[in-house]
This record gives structure tokens, sequence and C-alpha cells, in this order.
């Protein structure tokens, strides 16, 4: 589905959040390279999808009230048969329901589980004065707990993106550790450009959270997206 | 030209004058701003308790502003507030050019009632293409023309700084800070509400005056921020713009939804926009009026790479100290560089690895030529882009026996070397124990167009910010 009509459905319904398949769909429009997940409706629905896709998988929730999903029990990882994925699907539902049970759900979206890199976030919000700002920053709990990020208003230039990968306290990361490859960092900063890019062309979007992004030494993918209509 | 850059063109470099309401409860306080005004004043006034005082001062007054024969192209109104949204109809049928509105209680109060008086003047104003300045504001400056803020401004020459405030009180303060460092503001502005002609509009002005060679700003907060970043972007490629924030975070909505709403501050977007922008970011009065010294009185470069001399070997540490942190570098010099130091250099009590610790080369016999010497030698040394010296309050004090004048050998030989050198140079002043002499020389350093900071961190600080901004503009890095 193109970009409009997947904005245009989602306000027909009368939200504003996007799932993460419609998150995904739209980035991909946009250039913007995601892990790509499939809707399932049922048990059936979703090992005929992991065996499209390809073992090992990921189940997550899918939900436009539910937006913090491993809260609810709505993720899980590393399904290697259709006997585990059958049974993820299962639990799944039934935490996600048990959590919030007037939710409305619309299924489970299963995506090939992504290879490790290095996790980092990207993600826009909109300042009341400023208008869309760019986020940065090294994902996982390096976000949460440490808030090592780094902003810059769109739209950016090529500069602006090297600086906010530079700016971040735990850039050396970015080079590899322990034997992680390192991420390629030109690969983000052109990720960054094509959101600013997309940002611009799409005042209809409020947020945007890309987290997280695994970055390889040879480009990068998001893993899970989110995005929030205004 | 935008209409509202033409008009404030007209406004800022006013021919006539015209002041509103002024009392000798208020001291005939905006009369007396304007008795520099090279221009045409002319009071109005219909108090007739008032009218004698005033015509005291030389000035005619009127008792309307439509009475005036004569165009208007500048109005200071300090009428009682509910007297201002009157006056503003007079201006927009006198075709005056703008008007400062002195009176405070409008929107800055948050109440229903000053909102709407606001509002109504703002309508007013801007369907009558009438400039709007404030309201609750110091309104103009302008050096040149002698239109003041306060009656201690300097006038009658001309600038190189447009200032642009959200406090009049700052506008002010900073004119006359600037001006006993050499620095001259040409024209501020005090925008106060900002209700009609805001910041954004005061920037495009001043990127288009050829009186404003830097662009200093005080701002709180910010109401057009799109056109804002818009603006402030263009500009600081045209000129340096140095930005003095002031204000905690305001509240903001928050979002809750995405981390990144989460994590976003309006520190943080702030700090975005003034690295986006290439802007000098300042935290106070005095680092505003060091970093347009180092503008305005430094050789450009790009370079980070420091010569520093100073006088004793505590000195020489704390000063490498201070410019390291700053985030410059102290290298080591050229070979050619040390041979040629070694053969004057008095190792005994000194060092010069660089930093050059020198006071006993320059020892209490005072040989100027070594100090020259060294300050070629830096000049000539390839890997040094930029020198810093420490001018110590004792030198300074030290006297020739029998002669009660301080020594200006040592101005005019730092500014023969400024001269000469393509490199920017500062001296640090330090007022120590001694603050009132140090005061008195330092406007020797003024005179001779040498930018001076009263101490290291200060002198690192702004050049590390200039620099910073020279390489943003010159595409390093």
């Amino acid at each position: 589905m193109s970009i409009a009509s997947i904005i245009d459905r989602a306000k027909t319904d009368g939200r504003k959040l996007l799932t993460e398949v419609e998150s995904k769909d739209i980035l991909e429009e946009a250039g913007i390279p995601t892990a790509r997940a499939r809707l399932a409706t049922t048990a059936d629905e979703a090992v005929a999808a992991a065996k499209e896709v390809g073992f090992p998988v990921a189940l997550k929730i899918v939900s436009p009230d539910i937006t913090h999903k491993s809260d609810v029990g709505g993720v899980k990882l590393n399904l290697s048969t259709p006997d585990e994925v059958k049974a993820a699907f299962d639990e799944i539902i039934a935490a996600a329901k048990k959590a919030q049970p007037d939710a409305t759900i619309d299924g489970v979206s299963v995506q090939k589980m992504a290879r490790p890199g290095i996790e980092v976030i990207m993600g826009m919000s909109q300042d009341a004065q400023f208008g869309p700002v760019l986020m940065f920053g090294l994902g996982g709990i390096l976000v949460e707990v440490l808030k090592d990020v780094s902003f810059r208003l769109v739209p950016i230039t090529p500069r602006d993106a090297r600086q906010m990968v530079q700016e971040i306290k735990g850039r050396p990361l970015l080079e590899g550790y322990r034997g992680q490859e390192p991420a390629d960092v030109e690969a983000l900063e052109k990720l960054l450009l094509r959101l600013s890019d997309f940002i611009e062309k799409h005042p209809e979007i409020a947020e945007l959270d890309l987290n997280p992004i695994f970055a390889y030494k040879d480009g990068a993918i998001a893993v899970d997206a989110r995005i929030i209509l205004s | 030209m935008s209409d509202t850059v033409r008009r404030l063109e007209r406004v800022l470099n006013p021919r006539s004058v015209a002041v509103v309401g002024d009392k000798r409860a208020m001291g005939y306080f905006w009369l007396r701003n304007m008795s520099t005004f090279k221009g045409k004043l002319y009071s109005v006034q219909i108090d007739p308790n008032e009218i004698p005082g005033i015509l005291e001062l030389g000035v005619s007054n009127y008792a309307s502003l439509l009475d005036i024969p004569d165009e208007v192209d500048y109005v200071v109104c300090a009428v009682p507030r509910p007297v201002a949204p009157r006056i503003i109809a007079d201006c927009v049928a006198k075709k005056a050019g703008g008007v400062s509105l002195f009176t405070s209680g409008f929107a800055e109060t948050g109440e229903t009632e000053g909102i709407r008086l606001q509002e109504r003047i703002a309508t007013t104003a801007r369907e009558g293409g009438l400039v709007l300045i404030g309201p609750n504001c110091m309104g103009i400056y302008n050096r040149r023309l002698g239109v003041r803020q306060a009656m201690d401004q300097p006038s009658g020459d001309e600038g190189d700084i447009g200032f642009i405030s959200h406090s009049g009180t700052h506008a002010i303060n900073l004119s006359l800070l600037a001006a006993s460092h050499g620095v001259k503001i040409s024209k501020s502005v005090s925008a106060g509400n900002s209700a009609v002609v805001t910041p954004a509009d005061y920037l495009e002005y001043m990127a288009q005056d050829a009186e404003t060679k830097v662009i200093g700003m005080y701002v709180e907060g910010v109401q057009d921020g799109r056109r804002f970043f818009d603006v402030l972007r263009r500009t600081a490629l045209l000129k340096p713009v140095v930005v003095w924030k002031g204000g905690a975070s305001e509240g903001g909505r928050r979002a809750m939804f995405s981390h990144t709403g989460g994590l976003a501050t309006s520190s943080t977007t702030w700090q975005a926009l003034v690295r986006q922008c290439g802007v000098i970011a300042t935290d106070s009065l005095d680092e505003t009026v060091d970093v347009m010294k180092a503008l305005l009185f430094m050789k450009p470069g790009t370079g980070r790479r420091m010569g520093l001399v100073a006088l004793t070997g505590g000195q020489s540490v704390v000063i490498t100290d201070a410019f390291e942190r700053a985030g410059l570098e102290v290298p080591l010099l050229t070979d050619r560089s040390y041979d040629e130091l070694a053969g004057f250099f008095n190792v005994i009590g000194g060092s010069f690895r660089n930093p050059l610790d020198a006071g006993g080369t320059l020892g209490f016999g005072a040989v100027p030529e070594n100090l020259a010497r060294m300050l070629r030698i830096l000049d000539e040394d390839e890997r040094i882009d930029a020198i810093a010296v420490e001018v110590s309050p004792r030198m300074m004090a030290r006297r020739m026996p029998g002669d009660e004048t301080a020594p200006d050998w040592l101005p005019d030989m730092l500014a023969a070397h400024k001269e000469r050198s393509q490199k920017p140079f500062l001296a640090v002043l330090h007022p120590g124990h001694l603050e009132a002499l140090v005061a008195q020389e330092r406007q020797k350093y003024v005179e001779r167009g040498i930018p001076t900071f009263a101490g290291f961190q200060q002198a690192a600080s702004a050049f590390a910010k200039v620099v910073a901004y020279r390489r943003f503009i010159a595409g390093v890095e």
C-alpha cells in the first residue's frame, strides 16, 4: 500500500498510532530498510508467514492500542519451529488480552530474526516552537538510562547527520567491540538524511521511533518501527 | 527586501523622533535619552502640568502626534496602558514609521486584559502597516544618530554590532560594557513582547544592514520557531551571530508515546538549533562581550594550535590547562624555533617548550626586545595558528625608577606584533589584586585594538568558540 493510502486508512479508522506493519511499509516506501513484517491473524497464518520469511522468526503483538509491546508480554523472539511459532502466537494473544482487555488486536506480526548488530535508535518528535526534531542515539539501555542522544531540527544537512553520530558519547561503540563488527557510519548518516527528507515531505506525521536499528558493517536495518500521526 | 525590513530601515535610522507621554515623575527620561539625537525631536503631552518642564528642555510640545508639522519616523510611547491603543491609532493615522511601546502590562502579565489589549494594538499596527516594537520594551538604540535607551549610552560615532534583545536591561548593559572594551554597538533593539515585529524580523534587518558586522542576541523564548530557525540559519552564513540564551526550559507539550518525545526538551532543541545554524552560544553578559571582542579584534583563522606566553612557571601551567580544556592544542614548536629560542632564552627560572615561561627572560631589567623576538618566533612557526600572551598586573605595575606612569612599551609592542602578524592574537589581563590599575591599563589595549580577556579560561573559551564558528563557515570538519 502507498504511504498516502496507509495514512488514509488510519484516519478513517480514527486512529493516530500506526501498527508496526504499517509503519514499516511506510518506511520502506521512503527508502528506509526495515525487517519486513507480515500480519498474521491466526496461528496457522503465523506459521505460513514464518515459513515464507524463514526461521528463526520474531512474533510481536499488533494492536493500535498497545504501544509498549514487551511490557505486555507481546514479544517472542528466536522461534525456530512451526510448533514454537504456534505456541508463541497463542501466548502473545493471551498475554495481550490479559494486560489490556479493551485493546483491539489486529493479530501478530511475523518477521525474520535480524542478525544481531550494534543497536542504534533514530526518532522524531515535534517541538511546539521549532517543528520536527530528529534524534539519534545508541539503542537499548544506553538511550533509556544514559540518554546519550543527539538532536537536530529537520531538515538536516550531511554535516548535521555526521555531527549527530559523532556527538554521541558512546560513539566508540560504533567502531565495534568484543568481536562485534563495526557499524557502517555512512549508512547511518544516509539513513538520517532519508528520514529527514521523509519527515519534511510528511507533516502529517507527529512522532516516529525506529528502535532498534541494527547496524552492520555494510548497512543498517530498522527492526522495529512506530509512527504516530498528528 | 521584505516590507518589514524596509520599514525597519526607516524606523532604525530616524530623521525625526516623537516622545509621547514623558513626565517629570519619570525624570523626562525619554526626552533626555533623545537629547543626543541628531535629528528633529518632538514631544506629545496633553497634561498642562508637564508641559513647562518639557519646554524647559528645549523640546517643542504638541497635543497630538497629528499636530506635529513634520513626518515622524520613530515614536516612543510612554503613556499609561489604557491610553496606548489611541496613541497607536494616532501613529497609524500620522503614517509614522514605527512606534516603540515602553508601556507595560500587556501579554507579559499573562492576564486576560493585558493579552486582549496587546492583541488589539497589534492588530491596529499590522493593519496600518506600522512597525510596533514591544510592547514592554526600551525601544531602539542608534549610536550614530544618538537615539538612546539610557542616558549613559555613548553616541555620535559609528559602531560594528547590531544587538537584538528580549530584555531592555541587557541591551543597555551590553552596550555599556561593550563600549568599555572597545566594542561599539551600532544599533540595538529591545524587542519586549514582540507582539508584531519579532527577533526573526530584526535578524533579517541586521543581516542586510551595512552598519552591522556582527549580530548579537539575548533571547528568552521564541514564538515563531520555524521562521526563526530559517532566518537564523541564513543569517549566520552571512555574519557571525552571537546568541546569549536566557531562561530555563519552558514547559511545552511533551509527546508521551515515543522515545524521542520523552527525551527532547526545549533545552536540547535549542542546542540543536545553535549547532545547526553555526551561531556562537554564550551564557553571560561578560562572555558575550568577550566573544564580540574576539570576533572584531582577532585576525581570522581556523587553526586551533596555540602558542602561549606566560610570565611564570605556575602561570604557564595554568594557561596551558585552560586552553587545552577548551579543546585547543598546545603543540611542540619546530626545531628551528627551539634553536632560535635557545639562543636568548633564560632557562633559569623559565622554559620554552610551548608554553613559553618567559618571566626569567624578560627579567627584572625588562628586556622588551626578547618579548618581540618570542612573538616573532611564534608568528613564524608553522606549527602555531594563534598566539596568546599573559600580561600580569604586576608587570603592568612595574615602574621605571622615578617614572610614575606604567610602561607603554608593552601595549605598543603587542600592537606592533598584532599589526604585522596574520595569526589571531589575544592578551590576558587578569585584574588580580590591582583591579583599578588593570582597568586603566586595559584602555591602552582597547585603543590599540588588542583583544584582552580577564582570565585564561575566558580567553580560551572565547577563542575556541570563535574558531569553531570560523571552521563551521569554512566547512572544516
